[in-house]
């Protein structure tokens, strides 16, 4: 598939998507009977990624909150342009417990962990994948589809990418956590997050 | 076609990862890259997606609570703005009130401030005198010099002259007031040098005096003239 062909059928909504917008689109107008239904389709994804980078629910929590106070807030620059409202939720809250890490010092675990112990935290993250495929309740197909995917991604690059996107670090940080040159590590996210996605469309 | 490096540079973008010259830079290409937003757009996604690896975990009940009911505090706040702005409608006259009594009383300070001005001018002598500084000019001598100290309130002042050689007989030296107001001089008396050239005068002007730009001295016949017919000796100015 070339880049034409996977623009095509990336660009293809889902009804999720759509129903999606609609309900940002409420929101935007103060509607807070479709902020609770956008609530409740994102909050498990949102929370989840709270607890992993946070490392604490009861502070996952105290982030939630303070998360979906922003999507209430905000609701009205989002850009459909750019992306879809899940992804923008997503990117908005990661970008909101970062805040938080640095705001408290901390870095972390599964960072910390790579840094000490490369193969122990290729296992964690492994480990993460078990979990979750013995998880066969999920309530998100999605999310099983990303972990099997991420399963199967070269090691090199789904290390990099589980650093870049839930540590807090730099890329010349990661170059030099992962022990490679900035370039490789770049390469690696790159081709690693455009597989994923290509993946995630077929 | 992107090259490869602009792409690593979206992956990293997407992800916040950029030093924020970089992001600046990059996002300067993307406003001017069709392709470019495309693929980053792409990647967002895909990046949104890797948070479906954390393990799924169900939040309590207790927080949707706890975040509706700070949505609807928001949105009762965000009602009562319009009725806050009118609420605050009286600040401008207000703030126009405030200077309005605030010039007033610089209006007050001022007038009082004249008042001590004028007080203190009235009780001390130097802070109501005007000094001048009279020159010589031909045909006096060089060294000849005179200083007027003139205070206006009172129409009067006192003229020191140094270094300047009596007249011969039936001549006077003729001290004048140049005053804006008046077309002529206005004489202030004849002043008389001792056998060394000084001489301190108190004088009082023949005319009221009331912007005297310069005195000076001018030497005429005996007994003086009401009028400067002589020539200047010494003039001079504050």
């Amino acid at each position: 598939m070339d880049y034409a062909e996977q623009s095509e059928c990336m660009m293809q909504e889902t009804s999720q998507q759509i129903a999606d917008r609609e309900m940002i689109a409420r929101v935007v107008q103060g509607d807070q009977s479709a902020f609770s239904a956008l609530y409740d389709r994102l909050v498990d994804p949102l929370y989840s990624l709270g607890c992993k980078m946070l490392g604490d629910v009861v502070e996952a929590q105290d982030a939630m909150q303070d998360v979906f106070v922003q999507i209430w807030r905000r609701a009205g620059s989002y850009d459909p342009e750019q992306s879809s409202v899940f992804t923008w939720a997503i990117l908005l809250a990661r970008s909101r417990i970062i805040d938080r890490l640095r705001a408290r010092g901390r870095r972390l675990r599964v960072v910390a962990a790579s840094t000490d112990d490369k193969d122990v935290s290729i296992t964690a993250v492994d480990a993460s994948v078990v979990e979750s495929a013995a998880d066969i309740s999920s309530r998100n197909e999605s999310a099983m589809r990303v972990r099997t995917i991420m399963t199967n991604l070269p090691l090199e690059q789904r290390e990099a990418i589980e650093l870049a996107f839930f540590g807090d670090l730099t890329h010349h940080e990661i170059a030099e956590r992962l022990g490679e040159p900035l370039g490789t590590v770049k390469a690696r996210i790159r081709r690693g997050l455009l597989k994923l996605r290509e993946r995630m469309q077929t | 076609m992107i090259p490869e490096e602009q792409k690593d540079q979206a992956a990293l973008y997407v992800l916040g990862l950029l030093e924020p010259h970089e992001a600046a830079a990059f996002e300067s290409q993307l406003s001017a890259n069709a392709e470019l937003r495309d693929i980053a757009r792409e990647l967002r996604e895909a990046a949104g997606s890797v948070a479906f690896t954390a393990r799924q975990q169900a939040p309590p009940a207790a927080l949707k609570q706890r975040v509706m009911r700070e949505i609807a505090t928001e949105t009762r706040e965000r009602k009562v703005v319009p009725l806050r702005q009118s609420a605050f409608g009286w600040v401008p006259w207000a703030i126009a009130a405030g200077l309005a009594v605030f010039c007033g009383l610089l209006a007050l300070d001022r007038a009082r401030l004249e008042r001590q001005l004028s007080d203190i001018r009235a009780v001390d002598p130097l802070m109501q005198t005007t000094f001048y500084t009279l020159a010589p000019s031909a045909p006096a001598p060089a060294d000849a010099k005179a200083t007027v100290a003139w205070q206006p309130g009172r129409q009067s002042g006192v003229i020191r002259i140094s270094n300047l050689p009596a007249p011969q007989p039936g001549k006077d030296y003729q001290l004048w007031a140049v005053d804006a107001e008046h077309k002529d001089p206005i004489s202030a008396g004849i002043v008389r040098v001792d056998k060394n050239g000084v001489a301190q005068i108190r004088f009082t002007p023949v005319e009221k005096a009331e912007h005297v730009k310069a005195f000076a001295i001018s030497l005429e016949s005996e007994g003086g003239v009401p009028k400067k017919e002589g020539p200047i000796l010494l003039v001079g100015s504050t």
